[in-house]
């Protein structure tokens, strides 16, 4: 079993965090990886057991399931169900905490998981910095421009 | 039920800071606000259960027992027993999280207690504002940043 843990700090409060990390399904809208995401079923993205079925850029076809979404907590949990690279058992979980110091936000985002031998470096390089990492990156570009757009609002 | 919360940004792995605040005897060496404190029966700081006896640079004695203490989660939990502040059923939480982004620490801060409705709000800004900020601020400063 292979344990990953990410974490960062984002220049804005939890709350502008939490409204662009809460839709399951809007991962398409942010993360520099993500293609199309659609919710199966015709489900609403923060049904817990809902699936999000998703395209990566390089053409990989996934499925993911949310496990648990908190907004008291700021956090949600999801497993993979279908990939096409050997992630096993992969659940996630991602959590937002107020730094009250400064009014920003710190960002978990951890997992675990199992994969074939001699493949694990790779697997948590991909997961870690092609995921985690360009997430934590997107998300604080994507902030930093919006707060620039009010600045000159 | 009255809850505080407090967080910080403090600028060290979190090893080292853990190291720093882990000891339940150690607060006069790190936090501005104690004076002197020492654990009753000759018992080590961090035998769960022991109790801390510490004066404030005020003169306010409190006396606190150790509730729960991880080096694998880097949390420290404990209650108030015996305290001037006109607490009850105060229960705290210390608790650092890599942020691995940096090498930084996030540290949190929490405690939960019952007191009468007209002192609450006095209570939750002298306890989060002085006692835990005062501590991250006197981390931070240990910590250069």
């Amino acid at each position: 079993m292979i344990r990953l843990v990410r974490s960062t700090i984002i220049d804005a409060p939890t709350d502008e965090v939490w409204a662009l990390l809460r839709d399951f399904n809007g991962h398409d809208q942010w993360h520099p990886a993500v293609g199309k995401s659609a919710i199966e079923r015709g489900q609403s993205s923060d049904k817990v057991g809902c699936v999000r079925h998703f395209f990566l850029r390089n053409g990989a076809e996934l499925r993911e399931q949310l496990l648990t979404l908190s907004d008291l907590e700021q956090s949600f949990s999801y497993c993979l169900l279908d990939t096409p690279v050997p992630l096993f058992n992969y659940v996630a979980h991602v959590r937002l905490a107020p730094v009250t110091d400064g009014n920003r936000t710190f960002w978990d985002w951890r997992c675990s998981f199992s994969t074939r031998k001699g493949e694990e470096a790779e697997m948590a390089r991909m997961v870690g910095e092609d995921i985690y990492d360009a997430g934590f990156v997107a998300i604080r570009n994507r902030l930093s421009a919006s707060a620039g757009l009010e600045g000159r609002a | 039920m009255a809850r505080v919360y407090v967080s910080s940004v403090i600028n060290s792995r979190s090893d080292r800071v853990w190291q720093r605040v882990r000891d339940f005897n150690g607060l006069p060496s790190w936090h501005p606000g104690i004076a002197e404190s020492r654990i009753e029966n000759g018992e080590p700081s961090d035998k769960i259960g022991c109790v801390r006896d510490f004066r404030l640079r005020n003169g306010d004695r409190i006396r606190e027992k150790l509730l729960g203490l991880s080096d694998f989660d880097l949390f420290c939990t404990y209650s108030i027993l015996e305290s001037p502040m006109g607490v009850e059923n105060y229960v705290a939480t210390l608790r650092l999280t890599p942020i691995t982004d940096g090498d930084r620490t996030f540290a949190e801060w929490t405690a939960e207690f019952d007191c009468v409705p007209e002192r609450e709000a006095e209570l939750v800004s002298n306890i989060g504002g002085g006692v835990f900020q005062g501590g991250f601020d006197a981390l931070k400063r240990q910590f250069g940043g």
